[in-house]
């Protein structure tokens, strides 16, 4: 096999012209288990550049930098519109309830009363199709003009 | 810009501030405690976040001025972390012992022996693979600057590595 490639890689290395993926090549390279003895040497470097990727902290920290901090649970949220202006949908859906309750309740009470008085009107007991005496009643008949007489303007009509 | 929250975006950068901590300060303790000033200090400018290009690399910045000055600190009071470095080795865990049998303790010896400003770059590039733009962010400095140090550094691993091979380890 030709390690033409790697061993450009590395010169370039070594001159800092690689680029990160370039030199991610070169770890992966040096991953793999068969190396040429030429090349062998470097590998514990790239070796060591990857495991030292992986040092850390345990989970224990975390608790400890919230616990000092304290006030992490409090979680700052943006509130939308839409939150916002909840409370006062539910205040007026509360409303909307209580007025239901409310006159559902009337209800049934007075319809156990049985005192109501139903008033009916006959509103169209003096109605008339033909437009012309429809207006008559209307407009002209008035209590007080049928006690004083006809009036000019019923009487005009007449003739 | 997207909201940033402690939980999801700051506190899982631990463990990047730790490498970087530790590789400066070369102590597992000390590095732990800056990691935990840093991002209390983070958290403390909450009002900021939304005025940074990138909370990571501010994070990163604020882990390295800590490191450095515990660093000046524990020199200070005699407590040379160059000595320690030289010392790790010998102190072996079963983690270390691991380590010296696969010549990582070499390299592990060879990368904390650069001075801070090469140590970092490493950390942050070769370890980090970071762009030489952030890791200039990071630093406060020029990517030329980064570029020259990285450059420096890895000339020194290569030197050393021609060593081994006329001198053997």
């Amino acid at each position: 096999m030709d390690y033409k490639y790697i061993e450009q890689l590395l010169e370039r290395y070594w001159n800092c012209e690689t680029s990160i993926e370039e030199e991610q090549i070169l770890r992966t390279f040096f991953r793999q288990k068969e190396i040429p003895a030429h090349l062998l040497r470097y590998q514990p470097l790239f070796a060591y550049q990857e495991k030292e990727h992986e040092v850390g902290l345990g989970n224990d920290f975390d608790e400890r930098v919230l616990a000092k901090i304290g006030a992490t649970t409090v979680k700052a949220t943006r509130l939308t519109l839409k939150a916002r202006l909840m409370p006062l949908f539910k205040a007026a859906a509360m409303l909307v309830m209580l007025f239901t309750i409310a006159g559902t309740m009337k209800y049934a009470i007075s319809e156990k009363k049985g005192n109501e008085i139903i008033y009916v009107y006959d509103q169209f007991g003096r109605s008339a199709a033909d437009p012309q005496v429809a207006y008559e009643a209307d407009s002209v008949k008035s209590p007080l003009k049928e006690v004083a007489g006809p009036s000019p303007l019923t009487e005009g009509h007449k003739q | 810009m997207q909201e940033i929250s402690f939980r999801n975006d700051i506190l899982p950068l631990k463990d990047k501030l730790f490498r970087l901590a530790l590789r400066i300060t070369l102590n597992r303790a000390e590095a732990e405690d800056i990691v935990q000033d840093t991002l209390i200090r983070v958290w403390n400018k909450r009002d900021e976040w939304h005025t940074l290009d990138s909370v990571e690399a501010y994070c990163l910045t604020v882990a390295r001025n800590l490191a450095i000055d515990r660093s000046q600190k524990m020199e200070a009071q005699n407590v040379s972390f160059t000595s320690e470095a030289q010392e790790m080795p010998d102190n072996a865990t079963p983690e270390r012992e691991l380590e010296e049998k696969e010549q990582w303790g070499l390299i592990h010896r060879l990368v904390n022996e650069l001075p801070e400003k090469q140590r970092t770059v490493v950390q942050l590039r070769d370890i980090e693979g970071k762009s030489y733009k952030e890791i200039a962010e990071i630093l406060a400095t020029t990517e030329e600057q980064v570029k020259i140090n990285l450059f420096r550094a890895r000339q020194k691993i290569r030197k050393k590595y021609s060593e081994i091979d006329k001198y053997g380890l």
